[in-house]
């Protein structure tokens, strides 16, 4: 498979979920377990362009697909448009759920650059957030809107 | 303070310094830690409530390849110190203890109560082996509630009890109890309950262990609210003394009262890894999480109140029985808050108060953001229903039983002062905000036209810390803080705060920042190393004042250090030197600056003495004047009566928690709560059938509140009333779910005023909504 | 919660998969989508000793359309049928159902064979498929055979696909010109299973109701076709008085089964709300897609 652009490859049990390879055996720990049944959201990745829940994908079922988890949303180590924009609107606090968030809010701006507070509330519906009341995550997702805009 | 207002940190939404690691996965959480040898733990647990454990057969989970070893309860108890429970240690329990191992040995008292621990090579092979550890149990009658716990002739939980009542029924009265209900006009009396809900923080607990080579030190990580607290436990349990235990925490993923890092699992993954010499670490997953991990605020309450015709409150009477589950931790310090928290900012002048802690088959009741918060519901919800008895608006009921501002300080009859409390003013400008006359206009035309719309509001004071007492050393002990200024000019911070999620390494560096003179950048907050850091803890809402105030002092302690040592170097007098963007400068003089660094590095090469080597310093604080936090909340919302579905449509603030250090902070904290709050209304319930079985163990049967359920909540911050020369920040993490649940409810009875609908209960799901229809238009 | 151990098997053609299914019989289950199954493996509650992954089977990928009838392959995404053109215009209640289903990333997964073969009776695609009357085309070494809606859904989670037989693809009728559809549901958060839904489908001629299918989710084992009131339905012209008794008779002999979210008596209440929402839904919706 081909993770945030790199090829990268391992021989696992079927068993194995593709979060646990991508945390164990690809060291790439951003992408975070919250549920491990596919409800709150925290391990969202993107492959081949759509998000999934990676506890719920094994690992063996992404081979020769593309990858990208929460390290390689941004070039270069720093933040993306939307990452800053969450960050300028104080967007979490303890940062579990971040990843998921990040990863579903990028695939979601990409076909809706436009997009409105229901829909930025309806798409980001399926991660759960335990800190936050979701507001500043709201907010950043909009603010990342607006700046794309001008 | 000679800075320019526009240069202040303090008071400004400083942009996060966490959030480039979390935004970007590079945050280090306890499941990310990977040592060498690692070797990984998984809990064989309870399927019964309540049975007699008679054979543990551990062979064939031995036997299967991959698992290094499988220890049951009784192979723990001959490598751990039995004793209490590290959070009874740490806030006593109020009674009576009872006796149990580590991990269950003779009897399994909860679904999900942990019997063997199984080591292996995977997290896979370790549930693999789980699966093949035969257990023989007894079953025994479950005691699923608190009615069946107070009936003598129920089983008892712990035998060497007697019975199920760890706390006896014990009554205080306070201010003429009986004076107030002979002079009432009217008394009502109510049953209330509060329903069993949990912190479920989106990353579980977990612990990775790694016994030091021959020393018999211990290096642990840790998710948990304080690193002394983990180590205490740990060394407690293991017979080592607290030095021979380094604890470590990274990034933590919410908490909320839940993680001390020294619970019955991490004990037993503790005393495993030192017994198999290898590290070895537990993460809790969801399912264990929901299961055992440990819930709260399983209450109920027969109040009786006394009111005049008029709406004063005269008195009020509570009998609480709280049910603690089984392994009890919280039964005496939460009656005993409550009891005290129970008058509010109201100038109620009689309270009687008895409570009975009992314990039951099921998953621990532990501390979860505002332990007390079920007084405010209780309060709360009696003074909406004594409005509507009287045709009291809810409103003009609080305003009419505030109490008043005055000098010295109202005291409420629990004993403690509503010094700067400003819940009137709360209340008005929470009222302004939702334009109450506004709504009831538009609440009767939407009813018209078959729209049950409903306003409640409710408020609360929070002691974050709480006033200080005349004569007293201080309000919540001390905090402590190192401060360092080093040769590159950083000035470190090293606190014994565990931020999970608070943001402490902002808030502190723009106290820091300010009081010292440099730039935020160049503040680091060191936290989550027991050997680096003094003894604290992050809970109670205690940060803002203490660990905010013993930055303000400790850099104010460390400037005076520093300038010191620059007046020697600048051959100017200290008193006219002082410390502006990182740089000292003699004052009227700008090109006279010398930056801090150079400060330190000529200090730190012996230029003035051996003295000067270390600018460093050791810095206390007892809380000052402290204070209360406190505020008013309203919420609008709809009720589709068809479908009992509850939709909040506006969701005010009012707060006052003093002087913020960043607001984006204060309101993200107030937020998340209120979120909590509408949750444990709408959706959560840690529900157990009448045989003790748990009923919500996945994220499909406990409901988390999502992004379409939570409105925007608006906030407004009250000018603050100093009471403390220097440190004027309040806390802020527990209002918000303390007052939200009543918030909610006294909306939903707004809305349903016309069927004639009261409401006793703070859990209101759909299905309970349209029966409370259904029977208040059967009575109303 | 990690899965179990199992054997997997990821055959490349329809072919391989029947051969695995033949061999391997009830010992196997299939793979599709994962959003039901690979919960129930973490949580240790479904045990098959073989994994056949019927992921690479492209073949079982698309939406394609007869004079009739939208033949949907097993493997077709539950996205690919929401942004499909010919699944807005030719199966307008399948249309509304889609996007009721959990969240994006879930879609992204889940198909709609996959969906139909789990029968989740709480699920929104069985209600649909009952109420249209798809027909289920299953594939085994010994031929093909095509079930009916009426007779694939047995029970909870359980349909009359044999262990040997995939299934293959589903047929869904092309709605008529004067046809309107709508599917209801209340649940307790947004995305969640719903505690009862209801899918449906209306057709006028001449002002008066031709054709009308109501099925429900939720109430049951299985999704179950409400017949007594689209039988009372038929003939009559829309009418808030007409729909109200069409409520009543949809509901009076359910016995929906309670859960945590909710007792039989709420669902049964919810149930007639819905039908009432339903039927005026779908009535205007047939007004739109004019």
């Amino acid at each position: 498979m081909t993770v945030n652009g790199v090829r990268r490859g391992g021989s696992v049990e079927p068993r194995r979920t593709l979060a646990d390879f991508l945390r164990d055996d690809l060291e790439l720990t951003g992408t975070h377990v919250g549920c491990e049944h596919g409800v709150c959201g925290s391990c969202t990745v993107i492959v081949d362009g759509r998000t999934v829940r990676s506890c719920l994908m094994l690992a063996v079922q992404a081979a020769g697909r593309e990858v990208t988890t929460i390290e390689g949303v941004a070039s270069g180590g720093g933040l993306g448009p939307l990452q800053q924009a969450l960050q300028d609107s104080h967007g979490f606090q303890c940062g579990f759920c971040t990843p998921g968030f990040v990863m579903q809010a990028t695939a979601f701006l990409r076909t809706h650059p436009d997009a409105r507070e229901p829909e930025v509330r309806e798409a980001l519906s399926g991660n759960i957030c335990r800190c936050t009341g979701y507001q500043g995550i709201i907010d950043g997702v909009l603010l990342a809107v607006q700046r794309s805009q001008h | 303070m000679t800075q320019i207002a526009a240069q202040r940190y303090t008071g400004t939404s400083v942009k996060r310094s966490e959030d480039p690691r979390i935004l970007t996965g590079s945050g280090r959480y306890i499941d990310d830690v990977k040592l060498p040898g690692m070797l990984h733990a998984a809990f064989v647990r309870s399927p019964l409530a309540h049975g007699r454990v008679l054979a543990v057969d551990v062979s064939a989970a031995r036997a299967l390849p991959g698992v290094v070893a499988v220890l049951t309860g009784a192979d723990l108890d001959t490598m751990t110190v039995r004793g209490p429970d590290p959070m009874v240690t740490f806030i006593g329990l109020g009674g009576s203890g009872p006796d149990y191992s580590l991990l269950a040995t003779d009897k399994v008292r909860f679904v999900g109560d942990p019997v063997a621990v199984v080591i292996a090579e995977s997290r896979y092979l370790a549930e693999d082996g789980c699966e093949l550890v035969e257990i023989d149990y007894a079953d025994l009658p479950a005691v699923a509630d608190a009615a069946s716990a107070l009936d003598p002739g129920s089983p008892p939980v712990f035998a060497d009890l007697g019975s199920n009542i760890i706390v006896p029924r014990r009554r205080t009265e306070l201010g003429d109890v009986p004076g107030a209900f002979a002079a009432a006009d009217r008394i009502a009396e109510f049953h209330l309950d509060v329903h069993r809900h949990q912190n479920v923080p989106m990353e579980g607990r977990g612990i990775v262990v790694s016994p030091g080579a021959g020393s018999g030190q211990l290096t642990v990580h840790v998710a948990t609210q304080g690193v002394h607290v983990a180590r205490n436990g740990i060394a407690a349990c293991l017979g080592l003394e607290p030095e021979q235990v380094r604890v470590l925490a990274g990034d933590i993923g919410g908490s909320f009262g839940l993680k001390m890092g020294a619970s019955r699992e991490e004990l037993a993954v503790a005393a495993a890894a030192r017994a198999l010499g290898r590290p070895v670490k537990w993460i809790e997953d969801r399912s264990e999480h929901l299961t055992a991990s440990g819930q709260a605020r399983e209450e109920s309450f027969d109040v009786r109140a006394a009111v005049s015709g008029d709406g004063d409150l005269l008195g009020l009477d509570v009998a609480m029985v709280i049910d603690t589950g089984a392994y009890p931790v919280a039964a005496g310090i939460v009656p005993a808050t409550i009891q005290m928290m129970l008058p509010g900012p109201y100038t109620l002048p009689a309270l009687g108060f008895e409570s009975t802690a009992v314990t039951t088959n099921k998953a621990s009741y532990i501390s979860y953001r505002g332990p007390w918060a079920s007084e405010t519901f209780v309060r709360e919800r009696v003074l909406d229903l004594l409005a509507r008895d009287l045709g009291l608006d809810p409103l003009e009921i609080r305003l009419r039983n505030v109490a008043p501002r005055t000098s010295p300080p109202f005291m409420m009859v629990t004993g403690r002062p509503l010094i700067g409390v400003t819940t009137r003013e709360s209340l008005e400008l929470v009222a302004r905000m939702a334009d109450f006359p506004a709504f009831r206009r538009r609440q009767a035309a939407e009813r018209a036209r078959g729209r049950y719309l409903g306003i409640g509001v409710a408020t609360f004071i929070e002691p974050a810390p709480g006033p200080r007492m005349p004569g007293a050393p201080s309000v919540m002990g001390t905090e402590s803080m190192r401060l360092r200024l080093a040769g590159d000019g950083v000035l470190t911070l090293f606190t014994g705060q565990m931020p999970h999620g608070q943001g402490h390494q902002t808030t502190l560096a723009q106290i820091a920042a300010d009081e010292f003179g440099v730039p935020f950048e160049q503040v680091r907050v060191v936290v989550g190393d027991s050997d680096l850091v003094p003894a604290a803890m992050t809970g109670g809402s205690r940060s803002a004042t203490m660990a905010g105030g013993v930055t303000l002092h400790g850099a104010r302690q460390l400037k005076a250090k520093v300038l010191d040592f620059a007046a020697l170097l600048m051959e100017a007098s200290a008193v006219d030197l002082h410390i502006a963007g990182g740089q000292v400068v003699v004052r009227g003089d700008p090109d006279s600056a010398v930056t801090v660094a150079e400060v330190a590095r000529r200090a730190a090469s012996g230029l003035f003495g051996a003295a000067a080597d270390e600018l460093e310093v050791e810095a206390s604080f007892d809380g000052g004047e402290s204070g209360w936090s406190g505020g008013s909340h309203c919420a609008i919302v709809e009720v589709g009566v068809e479908t009992g579905i509850v939709r909040v449509e506006r969701y005010m603030v009012a707060e006052d928690c003093g002087e913020l250090i960043n607001p984006a902070v204060v309101e993200g904290q107030i937020r998340g709560g209120v979120a909590q709050g509408i949750g444990a209304v709408l959706l959560e319930r840690s529900a157990y059938d009448q045989d003790g079985n748990y009923q919500s163990g996945t994220f499909m049967d406990y409901l988390l509140p999502t992004a379409c359920e939570i409105p925007r909540i608006e906030i407004e911050h009250l000018e603050t009333v100093p009471l403390d020369p220097d440190v004027n920040f309040r806390g802020v993490g527990e209002g918000g779910m303390i007052v939200a649940p009543p918030t909610v409810v006294n909306a939903i009875e707004d809305a349903l005023a016309p069927f004639g609908v009261r409401i006793y209960e703070q859990h209101l799901p759909p299905a309970r909504i349209l029966e409370l229809i259904a029977a208040g238009g059967e009575t109303g | 919660m990690k899965l179990p151990q199992f054997a997997y098997e990821a055959p490349a053609t329809v072919a391989e998969a029947v051969d695995l299914l033949a061999d391997y019989q009830d010992e196997a289950n299939v793979l599709a989508g994962g959003q039901s199954l690979v919960p129930l493996l973490a949580l240790r509650l479904a045990r098959p000793a073989v994994l056949i992954d019927i992921n690479g089977l492209d073949e079982l990928a698309g939406v394609s359309v007869t004079d009739d009838r939208v033949v949907i392959g097993a493997m077709t995404r539950e996205y690919m049928a929401e942004e499909s053109a010919t699944v807005s215009a030719a199966v307008p209640l399948l249309a509304a159902a889609l996007p009721l289903i959990g969240h994006e990333a879930i879609r992204s997964r889940g198909t709609i064979g996959g969906s139909l073969a789990h029968a989740d009776p709480a699920a929104e695609l069985p209600a649909v498929a009952r109420a249209l009357e798809a027909e289920f085309v299953v594939r085994s070494r010994s031929g093909e055979r095509v079930i009916p809606a009426a007779d694939w859904f047995e029970g909870y989670l359980s349909t009359s696909r044999r262990p040997d037989e995939i299934l293959v693809e589903v047929w869904f009728p092309v709605a008529g010109p004067d046809s309107g559809a709508a599917f209801q549901e209340v649940s307790r958060r947004h995305g969640d299973f719903a505690m009862v839904g209801l899918a449906v489908s209306l057709t006028l001629a001449d002002g008066a109701i031709s054709d009308a299918r109501l099925a429900f989710s939720g109430i049951a084992d299985v999704p179950v076709r409400a017949a007594e009131a689209e039988a009372l339905l038929v003939g009559e012209e829309p009418s808030a008085e007409l729909f109200a008794a069409a409520a009543r008779r949809a509901t009076a002999a359910i016995e929906p089964p309670a859960d945590l979210h909710g007792s039989s008596e709420y669902r049964q209440k919810v149930a007639a709300v819905l039908v009432r929402r339903g039927l005026r839904a779908a009535a205007d919706n047939v007004y739109e897609r004019q």
